[in-house]
């Protein structure tokens, strides 16, 4: 029995009805793993022994009567979560040796669900790029093209989903960092609402933003892991103290007459006009299944990357401060005294992208410069929340692109910093804002995917969910899957 | 040239000499290698050009937003409670001896 493209939701039905064992789709899933990923580079790291057990004593629960949702479905972690017993590694040479104490929230969650964690997914370096090339452990590769990029940072989750690896990975979100990948890879992605989902043991890169969420097949297993991931806890203050519901359950309510708001700034200059035309018709599709668009405004989009780019680092900058060479990650070797330890560690273990976003969060957080950068940004970034609560006060969801383009090549140097950076553009808003946002499949340009972004209110995460469902229902985009396996 | 972190006044900052950029990674404890002093600088600028956008905006008045919880936290209660044990915590040490970190000496 082929498994390698079916949903959470599918193998649920399979794994009830006897039709398939949990360690059968390990198994599988492993043999996958060994045949693609040697070119895709999205699993960066693994344990088949631990797999099996874990699979064989969901096999037995089931047997015994157990019944939960995900028991038994094999699934990836981006390796910014804290796995004890396994590497945690955030793609750094920093923590390369790094084997966590203790599980995230999430990590512990999923596995009393009864999920299957068959190994840890590639990503920017502690989650800092949009294409994934950062990592200490080498660019993933986009399963639709090898000669492009699947975005990041977690672009080894979107990958792997998107190849037949597992049916799902758990992703986060700083600026973007699910939804771009998603889209570049043509898979749905979920960052809920910021407090939606314990950040405990996930590894901390812009605290005031970072979120974590399932990236999968579709809405509804979206739906049904994030019930799963989310819930306060006490281990995180930040996790809020709010009823879960039962997205899965909701996921068929009516959308007649939903107002989706279409903000004008979304289809501006910087988005490619290929990706628009995808856009548009996707929005005349939720259209025609008795949504309302409205036009909106959100005028300070564009400043949103200038404002991102200062609040991020220096909470990186603030946050990255520990890895010091002391208690745990890399150490230099022979240091001659303490500032040489704490320097060479730093400069020796951390790669370009993450030195640059430090050396910015330093100079944005130094005493002469606080109030010009970081405490402007602050200002605008209270601004820019303000819009977002303004526009959907008139209109339940914002719709729009995840990405201004498909997925670019790798290495290409004709990008500068600045230009990656504007990759972000239309995602970081949500994060600014703390709201709920997806990506959704909704069409192929020149036979790469394109993600349409909904942007939800505060925990307005059924919304979204229904939305994107109720449209999966209606189009195919988020079935296809690229042809990798014509190669092997 | 313009150095911001030593004139705050200064729109449009950026940062042109060799020991500015050093000085930034100084209070970052990285270093920066001579032949990395160029292309360093040349990136910082162009990611300080990226924030001159906000210079436009009016912000008077304007309270900061440093964390989009509206709500007020949750807080667990203050008691004790063991999560990780001393040996779990000192497993990922470089540099051990009985159950300690080794640092190089810091007083002769």
């Amino acid at each position: 029995m082929t498994t390698s493209f079916e949903t959470v939701a599918g193998l649920r039905s399979k794994l009830a009805a006897g039709d398939v064992s949990s360690v059968e789709l390990t198994r599988d899933a492993f043999k996958r793993i060994s045949d693609l990923n040697p070119e895709l580079n999205a699993v960066i790291s693994s344990n088949e022994e631990r797999a099996i057990n874990a699979a064989t004593r969901a096999d037995e629960a089931r047997r015994e009567g157990h019944g939960s949702p995900l028991l038994g479905i094999p699934m990836l972690h981006k390796d910014i979560f804290c796995t004890q017993g396994l590497p945690t590694t955030c793609a750094s040479k920093m923590l390369a040796d790094f084997v966590a104490p203790y599980d995230a929230t999430v990590v512990t969650r999923l596995a009393q669900a009864g999920m299957v964690t068959l190994g840890k997914c590639n990503m920017d370096e502690f989650a800092m790029g949009s294409s994934n090339e950062t990592s200490h452990f080498g660019a993933c590769k986009n399963p639709w093209d090898t000669s492009r990029v699947p975005g990041g940072s977690s672009g080894g989750s979107a990958s792997a989903v998107a190849a037949g690896l597992a049916p799902l990975a758990t992703g986060t979100d700083t600026g973007g960092s699910i939804r771009q990948p998603a889209a570049l890879c043509g898979i749905t992605g979920l960052k809920p609402t910021y407090g939606r989902v314990s950040r405990y043991g996930m590894i901390a890169f812009a605290s005031s933003m970072d979120q974590a969420g399932p990236m999968a097949r579709t809405a509804e297993d979206c739906a049904l892991v994030l019930e799963a991931m989310a819930g306060a806890d006490p281990l995180d203050s930040t996790c809020a103290d709010q009823p879960v519901p039962y997205y899965a359950s909701h996921l068929t309510d009516t959308i007649e007459g939903m107002r989706v708001g279409v903000p004008k700034e979304f289809f501006s200059s910087d988005l490619n006009a290929d990706v628009a035309a995808a856009i548009q018709a996707s929005l005349a599709e939720l259209e025609h299944m008795g949504a309302k668009l409205v036009e909106v405004s959100l005028p300070s989009t564009s400043l949103g990357v200038s404002t991102y780019y200062i609040i991020a680092p220096a909470e990186a900058s603030a946050n990255l401060s520990r890895y010091d060479g002391v208690r745990y990650g890399y150490r230099c070797e022979n240091p001659t005294d303490l500032q040489d330890l704490y320097l060479r560690s730093r400069s020796e273990g951390f790669g370009d992208e993450v030195k640059r976003r430090i050396l910015v969060g330093a100079f944005t957080l130094s005493a002469a410069s606080y109030d010009q950068y970081f405490m402007k940004a602050q200002q605008v970034r209270r601004l820019i929340a303000q819009e977002y609560e303004d526009v959907l006060s008139q209109v339940d969801v914002i719709a729009g692109p995840s990405a201004p383009n498909t997925a670019f090549v790798l290495n290409d140097t004709s990008k500068s910093i600045t230009d990656m950076y504007m990759e972000d553009v239309f995602t970081i808003g949500a994060n600014l804002a703390g709201l709920p946002a997806m990506s959704v499949p909704a069409g192929l340009v020149g036979g790469l995917p394109v993600g349409m972004q909904l942007i939800g209110r505060r925990f307005g995460e059924v919304d979204i969910l229904k939305l994107a469902h109720q449209f999966q229902l209606r189009t195919t985009w988020h079935s296809l899957t690229p042809s990798m396996e014509d190669s092997h | 040239m313009v150095v911001s972190r030593f004139n705050p006044d200064l729109a449009g900052s950026t940062v042109t000499q060799t020991t500015t950029v050093r000085d930034v990674a100084d209070l970052a404890r990285l270093t920066i290698a001579d032949s990395d002093v160029g292309k360093v600088t040349e990136e910082f600028n162009q990611t300080l050009a990226l924030f001159e956008a906000l210079t436009t905006v009016s912000t008077d008045s304007v309270e900061p937003m440093v964390n989009p919880c509206m709500e007020s936290q949750p807080l667990r209660a203050d008691s004790v409670a063991t999560l990780v044990d001393r040996e779990g915590l000192m497993q990922n040490a470089p540099a051990s001896e009985q159950n300690y970190f080794l640092v190089p000496r810091v007083i002769d």
